[in-house]
């Protein structure tokens, strides 16, 4: 096996292989052997096959199956030779080859990049911690009361308003006829709450206790039952009484009725879970500063092939937008170079980064643990309530999606690594503050100018899958191998 | 002695068709290869074909020359067949063997 490298730039290397015909002829002749020990050719005993009928039958075939193998194992051998981590899968051409002659070839690597991480305990970060207004728990829990009405009768009779409720008995007809599920007795209606066909509440609007009326109403033209789409219905209603409604008051029973122990206890609640959110905000807010400063601070060259493919992939969802007509508002008006242009920029900025937080994560041993990937599979799985069987099962049966799932574990565990070391400042702010800055943030970046254009924004909502799924293609290996453990 | 007598000259006039009748197929085992290491090629012949026919078609096809025709003919075997018996069918097999110096690829065919 001769290898001559023919060319080394930036990531890039070729070579060019020489593999001796003598070497592919020995090769297929000891496998030829290993083959006429079990052949079955009418007229012979297995095993007793002679070579020359051996090789005229099988000699096209074996030599197919040698060649891939030589070429593998060579390429494979070059490259430990030389000690080339490939980025990607090697491009093979085979230059030459004809039966009894040397067969000569060109691999095309790129190669892995050293990454040096820099030293994390340099980087200066700020997050934001908010402290949830106690205005805002208030608003929520008026909102909760709003929900949980309850009614009263009338002190004194007076016509029906809206905002009541009626208690009716209704009975429809279209055109003369009953159709099933047209009537009810002692039906709850709340006026103006839009639970009937629309015009139907209006009508029982200034009704006093006891009245009967006809009410006429056109079904509309996208109803769920096609008979009735489209047509006048007249209803007769008996309005049997009027019920006010009474705002709940905030107290220890409504809190109750929301499976809390006390009014303090559901504030309690309300207010843990609005800091979840916010949490959720600041959190990603903080990774996408630290991800944007990690970007400034490398710039380790990349291997091209692997941005050509994040580049695909974003170009590929750039243009399904654009079919729909949903392109993002920034990108209106750009031509096709220019956008091109912008796409691959990111394309590279998730590249580098995803290779970098891989590196991170091997160098100080950061893995997902089964535990972690446990508890993000029931997370997922309570997405789909009535389904959790199903969804863990599918996630059991396909390493990938298993694997897509740690990606983005195995991105959070990095970037909190990086976070431990890193200066973070922390400052308090109010929402109001932080929604206006972030907002002062993306109206900056539609602004700016060439680089900075429009990046924030699309890097916010594309940066997850990046590194995601440079993840996914390291740990895919490993994410089989614990499928089966 | 009667076996000096001198023989007459067999006069064969085989047609191009019956030449290839004649030769049937070559066959192909592990006694047959071993044959072949000493210039020897195995045929299967018609039941009706003679020697010297043999020898004719075999030469003017493989554009060889032929020192010797062997022939046998082997009898079908007696084969039951859901409980019936059956017979199948005799061949005659014909080992060529050639003059030195001469051979016939019989794995590739004509």
């Amino acid at each position: 096996m001769q290898v001559t490298e023919t060319n080394s730039e930036g990531l890039k290397r070729e070579f060019t292989i020489v593999l001796s015909a003598q070497d592919i002829d020995e090769k297929v002749d000891t496998r030829l052997a290993e083959l006429a020990k079990t052949a079955r050719i009418p007229g012979f005993r297995p095993g007793k096959v002679p070579a020359s009928l051996m090789k005229k039958r099988y000699g096209q075939a074996v030599m197919g199956e040698v060649l891939e193998q030589a070429l593998q194992d060579s390429s494979q051998q070059a490259m430990t030779e030389r000690d080339i981590t490939p980025a990607l899968q090697p491009k093979v051409e085979v230059t030459s080859f004809e039966p009894g002659q040397d067969l000569e070839y060109k691999i095309e690597i790129e190669v892995m990049p050293d990454i040096e991480p820099m030293d994390f305990s340099k980087l200066s970060l700020e997050t934001v911690e908010i402290e949830v207004p106690d205005a805002e728990v208030e608003e929520t829990l008026g909102r909760l009361a709003s929900q949980q009405k309850k009614t009263e009768p009338l002190s004194e009779a007076r016509p029906s308003q809206s905002g009541d409720v009626v208690v009716i008995d209704f009975k429809g007809s279209v055109d003369g006829e009953t159709k099933p599920g047209m009537e009810g007795e002692d039906h709850h209606l709340e006026l103006g709450s839009n639970q009937f066909i629309a015009g139907f509440e209006d009508q029982l609007v200034g009704l006093d206790k006891g009245a009967e009326t006809t009410v006429t109403v056109t079904f509309p033209q996208e109803y769920v039952n096609d008979e009735l789409a489209g047509r006048e219905a007249k209803f007769e209603v008996t309005v049997k009484d009027i019920l006010a409604s009474v705002p709940t008051a905030l107290d220890d029973e409504m809190a109750k009725a929301y499976g809390a122990e006390s009014l303090e206890d559901l504030k309690e609640k309300i207010r843990d879970s609005l800091d979840q959110q916010y949490q959720q905000m600041t959190r990603s807010r903080t990774k996408r500063s630290l991800l944007d400063k990690l970007a400034e601070n490398h710039d380790f060259p990349v291997p091209s092939g692997m941005v050509e493919l994040e580049f695909e992939q974003i170009w590929k969802q750039v243009e399904a937008d654009r079919e729909k007509g949903e392109l993002d508002p920034d990108d209106q008006g750009k031509d096709e170079e220019t956008l091109k242009r912008e796409y691959r920029d990111i394309a590279e900025r998730r590249v580098r980064l995803g290779l970098l937080l891989s590196e991170v994560g091997k160098r100080n041993e950061i893995d997902v643990s089964q535990d972690d990937l446990n508890r993000a599979l029931i997370a997922e799985a309570q997405k789909y309530p009535g389904q959790e069987r199903e969804v863990i099962d599918f996630f059991q049966k396909n390493p990938q999606a298993l694997a897509n799932l740690r990606a983005p574990l195995f991105e959070d565990k990095v970037v909190d690594f990086i976070l431990d070391l890193a200066d973070v400042a922390v400052r308090k702010v109010s929402p109001d503050e932080l929604k206006r800055e972030l907002d002062a943030e993306a109206e900056s970046g539609a602004a700016g100018e060439g680089e900075g254009e429009a990046k924030p924004k699309k890097k916010a909502t594309a940066k997850k899958e990046a590194p995601a799924k440079k993840a996914a293609g390291e740990s895919g290996a490993e994410a089989g191998g614990g499928e089966g453990a | 002695m009667s076996r000096a007598r001198p023989r007459k000259k067999l006069d064969l006039q085989l047609s191009q068709e019956r030449k290839y009748e004649l030769i049937r197929r070559p066959v192909v085992t592990e006694k047959t290869t071993l044959g072949g290491e000493h210039g020897q090629v195995t045929f299967q012949v018609p039941l009706d074909a003679s020697k010297p026919e043999i020898k004719a078609a075999v030469e003017d096809l493989f554009k060889v020359k032929v020192k010797a025709v062997n022939t046998t003919i082997q009898k079908g075997k007696v084969k039951r067949f859901r409980g019936r018996l059956g017979q199948r069918s005799d061949f005659k097999k014909a080992y060529v063997t050639l003059e030195e110096g001469h051979s016939i690829d019989v794995t590739t065919g004509i």
